[in-house]
This record gives structure tokens, sequence and C-alpha cells, in this order.
């Protein structure tokens, strides 16, 4: 299958501290991967990097997206590469409506494709469509950005947002936390809809309840900026139950 | 009433009105000439330089009066003119005053705008402010409101050389309301400033004041506001909050809030701000596939709307908005059937 990405040798700091210490990893289209990790491990800072944060610094390694070298692209580049970054920490903005953030994201990615800007009636019913994966009602796209959401309607917003733009590979930082059985059931049916052959996800959890709707190909254990361990899914379910200390331990 | 679509013929052949919005009637004033006579209920008396607009006891005129004020080729000296609004009790009015220059002269202009707002009578004024960087406008307002009256007013700024707006307004009459709403936009070497001064002269009247500012380049803004309030102006409220959006490092924002305080059972506050674009926004709308630019104009509308929101005639409302936007996007706003840049 077709390498979506390559990362090679990552190394990445912020305020000359380094966080990111070396991460090797593939992800091939059609492929789930896991990140797993304790806390502080990096997991965000890897997304971050990947989705073009400009106040990381990347010191070391290559990053090959799609076969361009996604380092030197913008975030928006990137985004209109194919790349989603699904934040742990959605961000609220108010005073732009989700219409209008969601209308201009998708008109912004069809001008790419040089395809003429949706009406307002086709943008509807795209739109009506797609918060129909995530079961969100209609009346939140009038609101501001996250405004007001609560951190699970938040999470969903962002599997909204993931749909509506149909990425090519979509980085899923812990979308799982803080949302109840039932949510978790929809955003992850949601991701599993959204799967095809030429997509790929990445999905940082900590958690094997995630995994079991979102089932992985491989799961990575991130430890102090390196990936320590890699394996299939089973690897997920021995984290849960032994924690992190023997991978650790093995890794030093 | 009807509607007027201007092609003055003599001074300026260049100038024809836009599309009007519904239900307005359009006055126009050249070089601080009115142009018009008395229109239906409204009286409007001429002087040599500026006009009375007089609205009668118990009078609701309900289409949007605009009055078009350019600065035209035909008079480039400096000029002083002066206009005066007055509501009679119980009547209201909406009004619209537009100020352009039609070339870019070195204008200068010095207007005097009083408005007095009688007993029960409600004002909606917008004041909206186009001109080319070679402008110089002071635009003076004394604002006079009596018993349970009530002033709406947005000011906005959308371009100008060197923009200077002096807002005095006397609450005057118990249980009045005056809320004062301001936006200017700023770039290149322009200089805008506000000076509001609120006098509670009275008890019980409310006033609100919102000025917020976009500013990029090198472009300087100043706010000062005043609110006094008297002795016996128990029961007052006032409040004042101005609001500055830098995108540029040169770019320099002066905010100066003032309270006098004579009365002690009032409620009063002020706050300022001056801020830059938010990264995280940008950084979140950007992983999105908004390009930068695209995003900074999302957070400068967001940013700017508060300051319109209560323009209660949506039309109006979306107009400005659009001229905003387009304001902000770097083009001096103006339509498409229309080599001007009027509203
Ligand atoms: N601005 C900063 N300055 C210094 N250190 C930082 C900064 N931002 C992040 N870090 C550090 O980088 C490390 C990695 O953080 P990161 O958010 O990537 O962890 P994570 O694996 O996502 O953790 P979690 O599971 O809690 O979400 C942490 O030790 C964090 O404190
Ligand atoms: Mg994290």
């Amino acid at each position: 299958m077709e390498n979506l990405i390559e990362i090679k040798d990552l190394h990445a700091s912020i305020n000359g501290k380094e966080i990111l210490k070396g991460i090797n990893l593939t992800v091939k289209a059609g492929e789930v991967h896991a990140i797993m990790g304790p806390n502080g491990s990096g997991k965000s800072t890897l997304s971050a990097v990947l989705a073009g944060k400009e106040n990381y610094e990347v010191t070391g390694g290559s990053v090959t997206f799609l076969g361009r070298n996604l380092l030197e692209m913008s975030p928006e580049e990137r985004s209109w590469a194919g790349l989603f970054l699904g934040f742990q920490y959605p961000i609220e903005i108010p005073g732009v409506t989700n219409v209008n953030f969601m209308k201009t994201a998708v008109n912004e990615h069809r001008k790419q494709n040089n395809l003429p800007a949706l009406t307002a009636a086709e943008y509807l019913k795209l739109m009506r469509e797609k918060l129909a994966i995530v079961e969100m009602d209609p009346a939140f796209s009038s609101r501001g950005v996250n405004v007001g959401f609560s951190g699970g309607e938040k999470k969903r917003n962002e599997i909204f947002q993931m749909a509506m733009l149909n990425p090519r590979l979509a980085i899923l930082d812990e979308t799982d936390s803080g949302l109840d059985v039932d949510a978790l059931r929809i955003v992850a049916n949601g991701v599993n809809k959204l799967k095809t052959p030429q997509n790929a996800t990445i999905v940082i959890t900590h958690y094997q309840r995630l995994l079991d709707y979102i089932v992985p190909d491989i799961v990575h254990v991130l430890y102090k900026g390196r990936i320590i361990k890699t394996s299939g899914k089973e690897l997920a379910l021995e984290v849960e139950s032994r924690g992190y200390d023997w991978l650790i331990n093995e890794s030093e | 009433m009807t509607n007027y679509i201007y092609t003055p013929d003599n001074n300026n052949p260049g100038f024809r009105c836009r599309v009007p919005l519904n239900n307005t009637v359009q006055l126009f004033v050249a070089d601080g000439i009115m142009q018009q006579e008395n229109i239906g209920e409204i009286s409007i008396q001429q002087q040599e330089r500026g006009y009375t607009l007089h609205v009668e006891k118990g009078k609701n005129i309900p289409e949007l009066l605009q009055i078009i004020s350019v600065r035209t080729s035909a008079n480039t000296r400096p000029l002083d003119f002066s206009s005066r609004f007055e509501l009679e009790s119980c009547s209201s009015a909406k009004l619209l005053l537009c100020s352009h220059t039609l070339s870019e002269d070195n204008f200068a202009t010095n207007e005097n705008i009083s408005v007095e707002i009688g007993e029960n009578a409600v004002l909606d004024l917008v004041m909206m402010q186009n001109e080319h960087n070679n402008s110089i406008h002071n635009a003076k307002f004394d604002i006079s409101l009596a018993a349970n009256s009530l002033l709406r007013f947005h000011i906005v700024t959308l371009h100008g050389g060197e923009i200077t707006n002096t807002i005095n307004v006397n609450l005057n009459g118990k249980g009045c309301e005056c809320d004062l709403n301001g936006l200017y936009l700023a770039n290149g070497k322009q200089h805008i400033s506000n000076k509001v001064n609120i006098s509670h002269n009275v008890p019980e009247c409310h006033s609100n004041q919102l000025f917020k500012g976009i500013l990029e380049d090198e472009a300087i803004t100043k706010f000062s506001g005043t609110i006094l309030v008297a002795k016996d102006a128990q029961k007052t409220e006032a409040y004042q909050a101005n609001n500055n959006l830098l995108s540029s490092d040169f770019a320099k924002a002066y905010t100066q809030p003032h309270l006098e305080i004579y009365a002690d059972d009032v409620k009063c506050s002020h706050g300022a701000t001056v801020g830059s674009l938010n990264e995280d926004e940008l950084f979140y709308m950007r992983s999105r596939g908004i390009s930068y630019n695209e995003a900074k104009l999302l957070q400068q509308q967001a940013f700017a709307y508060a300051a319109l929101a209560k323009i209660n005639n949506p039309e109006l409302l979306d107009r400005l908005g659009n001229l905003v936007e387009k304001r902000l996007r770097g083009e001096f706003s103006h339509c498409q059937n229309c080599s001007t840049h009027c509203c």
C-alpha cells in the first residue's frame, strides 16, 4: 500500500527544551494506528508538529506526506494536502460561527482543487449530511466555534469537521477523553464511517475502550519523545492491564 | 416620499448614489451645502453652510434618512459647517450620516453637529465615515437628551487620513439613555481619534459606550472617554469599554478612560484593552485549511461585530458588515455600480 506519511528521526523542541527525540513512524493507506503513552510523553507535541504549529522548532529529521516535504508547508497547505488534526483541546472562537468557519474552510479546499465555491444551499446539504454522522443538532452551526460547547460536543465537532474536509490522514488527539459511553460510540462510529482504503487514521488515546470501537492495525507506545514499543492491537490490552512500567524498564 | 438617485450636474458629474437601502430617503450635502428642500414631514432649513433638520412633536418618521455629505474638488479650501437635528418630544427618527470625499484633494473639514432630543423621543443615529487618506475631518457632536429619551448612536470610521470625532453628550432629563458604539479601522499612516464626554447631569440615566479599533501598519488611534456624574445624579449607570486589536508591531492605540463621579449611588465601570491576534485561534483555523489572511479576517470581523451588532436595521447592518469586510481585505470600500466610496 501507498505510504501516506513517513516520519524519520524527528526531533522537535519548544523553548529550547527537546520534546521529540527521534520519532520514526510510517503510516500506509488503509491503516489505523494507535499511539499510547504516559502523560507528557510528547503525543500532542507530535501532532502539533505534524500540523505545523509554529512555536515548535524542528531540530532534526524529516516528514514526507504523500511524497511532499511536510515540514516546509504552512498549516493551511498541510490541510489542503489532506492532513487533519483533531485537537485534544479544541479552540473556542467567539464571534465566528461554526457555519462560517467550516464554509470558509471547505471553500478554501475547493479553491485549491480549482472547484467553484459551494452555494449556500449546497453547503447546507453537505453540512446536514455530515452533522448526521456525529448525530449533532444543526442548531450548533449558528453558534460560535466551540463556544459554550460541552467537552463531548467539542469532540464531536472535531469529527464533524473531519467529515467535512475528508482528509487522507487524520490524527485524532484524545478524541475519546471526556466522552460519555454514547458519545464515544457516536464518535467512533463517525470515524469508522469515514474510513476508506485510501485514507488512514492515527488515534492517540489513553484507553483501550476506544480501541474496541476503532480497531487499530498497529499500536505504538511513546515515552519521553521516543516510540519505545510497536506491536499489534494486543499491546493496548497489555498496557491497560499492566501499565507502562514494564515497557519503560524493557526499553531502558 | 420617493427615493432619490443623485446625479449632481455641474460640480461633480461622476457622482451617483448606489442603490439605496429599502425604505430610505436620501439627502445630499455637497461641500457643506444641503441640496434639498423640505421632505414630507421633515422640515429642512438650509443655511449658508449646513442645515437644520426638525422633527415635530409626536411625529414618527418611519423611513431611514440618509444624509450623504461629500467633499468635492469644486471646493478644496478648508471648510467649516454646522448641522442641527432637533427632535421634539415624543417623536422618533432614524438617521444615517455618510461622510465621503469624492477626490483625493487635501480636504480639511470642521463639522459641528448638534443634536437635541426631546422628552420621550427616540433617535437612531449611524455615522459612517469613508474618506481618502488626504482628508482631515473634525466632527464634533454636541448632543443633549431630555427626560426618558433614547439615543442609539453608532459611529463607524472605515477610512480617512486624520479623523477626529468629539462626542459630547449631556444627559439632561431623568431616565434618558445613551447607547454609543464606535468602530474604527485604521491602516497605513492614518490617525483616528474619538473623544467622548458623557455628562450625567441628572439622576436615573444610563449611558453605555463601546468603542472598538482595528489597527494595521503604522496607524495611530486614540480613544479618550470621560464619564462625569454630577453630585445629584444618583442611580446613574454608566459603562465604557474600549478594545483595540493590533495586527502590526508598529501600530499604536492609545486609550484613556476617565471617570469623575460626584454622586454616591451609581454603577460605573470602564475597561480598556489593546491586544494582538489570537495565535491559537489562527492556528486552529489554518489547520482546517483557512489561509492565514482569511483567518485573520475572520478574527477581525468577529472582533468588530459587537460594535455594530445593535444596529437595528438588518439591511444597514448587513451593508456595513460588508463594507467592513471589504475594508479589512484592503479595498477602499465601494460598490459595483458606483465609482465613489459611498455607503
Ligand atoms: N511551551 C512549553 N514549554 C516547555 N515545555 C512544554 C511546553 N509545551 C509542552 N511542554 C512539555 O512537553 C512535554 C510533552 O507534552 P505533550 O502535551 O506533547 O504530552 P502528551 O503526551 O500529549 O500528554 P497528555 O497525555 O497529558 O496529553 C510535557 O512535558 C510538557 O510539559
Ligand atoms: Mg496530549
